[in-house]
């Protein structure tokens, strides 16, 4: 635990703007109709009451972003020869995250494990996420949909987070908890704060038990076995998904989706390549250049996403389930898919159906 | 708003148990029923395919049944039943003016409707706390208890926007009805009164209002993937990469490009049932821009989207003399 | 530089091969002068034309968007124009729906043999687009 500091409500306005002086700070912003994470211009429209409508993940894993640009140019006198230059695009810009959830900190260490610790790195990825610092506002109370604990997570969970922050006795008590998170508590507006920790821990032990009652009807989810008979199913699959629309929304608003494309993008003599997000769920993620297509139907891609967060990234990364239970699939699915009724049929049927 | 002078009659109860009855008898004549279930809260209601006699028992119908369920229908090879509100009913004749389903395989309950909840809306007044129980109360008010306490709503505060002006309650076309027809008193002027008024602004006030709207946009396609008459979605050229038609990258410009795809692939087909505002998940008004053409679909062809099986879209024929189109001034 | 002698405009014409392009081609040969904003896409009919050439020459840099074709009920492909027409007449309506000023998309019918007309066609429509100025700036597009 590092060291910790306590910030008055109506001092927020002025720590805010002394914290966006250090680097672009990007808050939960209400936007008539949503919630998105937007540049720091003023708490009036800042919004730290329920989870934002699209995860922090977009700040610092951009859904569209240019690798580098390409030139085709002439080469003095030799007509034949074209040369092509190539202009990097890395980005150095700080970014800072205040007001994000554990749910979406959690989300950043599932895409790390893939993105860096690995002997390929993804530098453009990597560059931006050593240059962020994220602070989490601990949750006040589940949210409709959400399901954190089954999935080993919490309203307080700090994994991913570099600094978390509670609100209580009419401010906001902030915590480092990485070295990286002290950045939040290098400010002359902040009172002392060991005189809260009693309070906060209180507070962490009600949320918590309100949070676990609200999971009770789910129960503790683990990873599903390899073996699991009904997963090859095709009938299971076909009486929960015959509404699935496959209109993507799940993948876009998950905070530990990280699946992309990469694209050529020329005109002429100049291009760009690019690498924009990509969704399981639609029929092009899986098309061949041939034309095949492996995936065709929305029951294998469905399989296929509930596969790769409960069976497929626990298998490869021992064991850690690559969803964070933030219920944004579960709310804004426009025809209401559970995934943890899924989840959980599957799992009950492991007792009586291992090959 | 008090809107009871614009339908005839006010909501009645609907006979869950006449509509089971229905079902019942026409799986014998199909191999799956379309209709509505609950879901995973009491405010949420989901589709539900009935294969089985045991399922029925699971239907329901109610104002949280806000699904088109017609979407299914296109790439479904089965002979299906399918439950439809008056909005569905003319996505139905919509199919068969442009030929996607076979009206043989085909049976269709329908329920005349007085209005489905915006369930984000009452989402977005409890804090999206979880929901635990829901009930009706004279059917014109809705209890909610959720983790923080109860909260009372007027159904018709909380009524879906495209419900407000509805001119078609009634399904148009069905074979079995449940429940007493309603007629709705909205006149197309009224019906179409934002989009007159949004018209009035200056071209600049337009232009930003759109900027900020679709600065939102996440390009999901949400709203392209649950509208029911978007059924090249798997080829849609917004995404293709050959041709490649628009970029990759997330700006506006890109942005403003597949708003306007979706809009003018449907032109003349769009039948206003709004699922596409209700998928989108950022909130954005994505109706306005089809409304808008519907609009002038009427104006230039006196053409209305599904209503008559026997039309033809305006965008797929032409007459050599246009009435509606000045030809020599240009 | 273009007959304004302002700076030149990113005017796209798209021309129909048998009628418009030929009425081009006729003014050219009559040596008729015209301004030099306009660059020209030749389709086989102006029914080749789909409403979304239109929006993404306007939205991926154009000033000005003309669309010319057989006059209705003289198409060389009988009636690939009377579709045109109707799908241009919804777009000129919508466009001022999103802000766009729709007098920056035109529409018309040329023949082959019209080339005067085609002068006056071509004059007129570059003269409007320059009084109603460039819809994107220098190094900036107008809808970013």
């Amino acid at each position: 635990m590092g060291r910790n500091g306590f910030l008055r409500k109506d001092r927020l306005e002025a720590y805010l703007n002394n914290l966006s002086k250090k680097g672009g700070l990007y808050v939960p912003k209400e936007e008539k109709g949503a919630i998105v994470f937007r540049k720091y211009s003023g708490v009036s429209e800042l919004s730290l009451k329920k989870p934002a409508t699209t995860p922090a993940k977009s700040i610092i894993y951009l859904q569209s972003e240019t690798f580098f640009r390409f030139m085709f140019e002439k080469e003095g006198n030799g007509l034949d020869k074209v040369n092509v230059r190539i202009q990097e695009n890395m980005d150095q810009e700080i970014r800072i995250i205040f007001g994000a959830r554990p749910c979406d900190a959690k989300g950043f260490s599932v895409i790390d494990r893939v993105f860096i610790d690995t002997d390929t790195q993804d530098v453009y990825y990597k560059k931006r996420r050593e240059n962020s610092y994220i602070a989490t506002k601990s949750c006040d109370s589940p949210s409709s949909g959400c399901f954190c604990i089954s999935v080993g997570g919490g309203p307080f969970d700090e994994e991913g987070s570099d600094a978390q922050f509670t609100e209580i006795n009419g401010g906001y008590l902030i915590e480092a908890i990485t070295e990286k998170g002290n950045i939040f508590l290098e400010s002359e507006l902040l009172e002392p704060g060991e005189t809260y920790l009693e309070e906060k821990r209180k507070r962490k032990e009600e949320v918590e038990r309100l949070v676990k009652e609200y999971c009770e009807r789910v129960g503790k989810i683990e990873p599903l076995s390899p073996k699991l008979r009904l997963f090859s199913d095709e009938d299971f699959w076909k009486k929960h998904l015959s509404k699935c629309l496959s209109c993507g929304v799940c993948t876009y608003l998950c905070p530990t989706c990280y699946c992309f494309n990469i694209t050529d993008e020329k005109t002429f003599y100049e291009g760009e390549r690019i690498r924009s997000w990509d969704s399981c769920m639609f029929f092009h993620f899986t098309l061949e250049a041939s034309g095949h297509n492996p995936r065709p139907d929305k029951f294998k891609r469905f399989r296929n996403r509930v596969g790769h967060k409960f069976m497929f990234y626990p298998e490869r990364y021992s064991g850690q389930i690559a969803c964070c239970g933030c219920g944004r699939c579960v709310r804004f699915c426009p025809v209401s898919v559970d995934i943890r009724e899924i989840v959980l049929e599957l799992m009950k049927s492991e007792e009586g159906g291992r090959e | 708003m008090n809107w009871d002078h614009y339908m005839e009659k006010r909501r009645k109860p609907l006979s869950e148990k006449g509509l089971r009855e229905k079902i019942s008898q026409i799986l014998k004549e199909v191999d799956v029923v379309i209709s509505w279930k609950m879901g995973f809260d009491p405010i949420h209601a989901t589709p539900h395919f009935i294969r089985d006699e045991k399922e029925i028992e699971e239907s329901v119908f109610n104002v949280f049944c806000v699904h088109n369920l017609t979407t299914y229908l296109p790439f479904m090879k089965e002979k299906v039943g399918i439950v439809v509100k008056g909005c569905d009913s003319r996505t139905l004749v919509q199919f068969i003016q442009e030929g996607l389903i076979t009206r043989e395989n085909l049976k269709i309950i329908g329920i005349p409707c007085s209005g489905v909840v915006d369930v984000k809306k009452i989402m977005e007044e409890i804090g999206e706390s979880p929901v635990l129980q829901a009930e009706i109360l004279d059917n014109s008010s809705l209890k909610i208890r959720t983790l923080d306490g109860e909260k009372f709503f007027q159904i018709d505060s909380v009524l879906a926007q495209k419900c407000k002006t509805c001119r078609y309650p009634t399904p148009l076309i069905y074979d079995h009805l449940i429940g007493e027809p309603i007629k709705s008193q909205i006149g197309w002027d009224k019906a179409y009164e934002d989009v007159t008024e949004f018209d009035k602004k200056t071209l600049e006030e337009k232009l930003s209002f759109w900027k900020k709207e679709f600065e939102k946009c996440i390009r999901c396609y949400a709203c392209r993937n649950a509208c029911p008459l978007c059924v090249c979605q798997d080829r849609c050229i917004a995404e293709s990469r050959d041709p490649h038609f628009v970029s990759q990258k997330l700006e506006l410009p890109e942005k403003f490009m597949f708003h306007f795809i979706h809009a003018i692939h449907l032109a003349g087909r769009c039948v206003e049932c709004g699922e596409c505002e209700r998928a989108c998940p950022m909130g954005i008004p994505v109706k306005m821009m089809k409304k808008k053409i519907n609009y002038e679909m009427k104006q230039l062809f006196d053409y209305e989207t599904g209503i008559n099986v026997d039309d033809k879209p305006p965008m797929y024929t032409f007459k050599v003399e246009e009435e509606k189109i000045k030809e020599h001034e240009l | 530089m273009s007959q304004e002698n302002k700076r030149e405009l990113k005017i796209i014409g798209f021309l129909c091969n048998w009628c418009s392009y030929g009425g081009a081609d006729t003014a050219g040969v009559s040596r008729f002068k015209q301004p030099t904003d306009l660059r020209i896409v030749r389709v086989p009919c102006s029914g080749r034309v789909d409403p979304l050439f239109v929006v993404k020459a306007l939205i991926g840099g154009a000033d000005g968007v003309l669309v010319s074709g057989c006059h209705p009920r003289d198409c060389h492909y009988s009636d690939g124009n009377f579709y045109a027409r109707r799908r241009l007449e919804m777009l000129k309506r919508l466009l001022p729906f999103l802000g766009i000023d729709p007098r920056r998309f035109r529409y018309t019918w040329v023949s082959a043999s019209e080339g005067q007309r085609w002068q006056r066609v071509v004059t007129e429509f570059t003269k409007l687009i320059h009084e109603l100025g460039p819809l994107h700036g220098e190094k900036e597009k107008a809808f970013e």
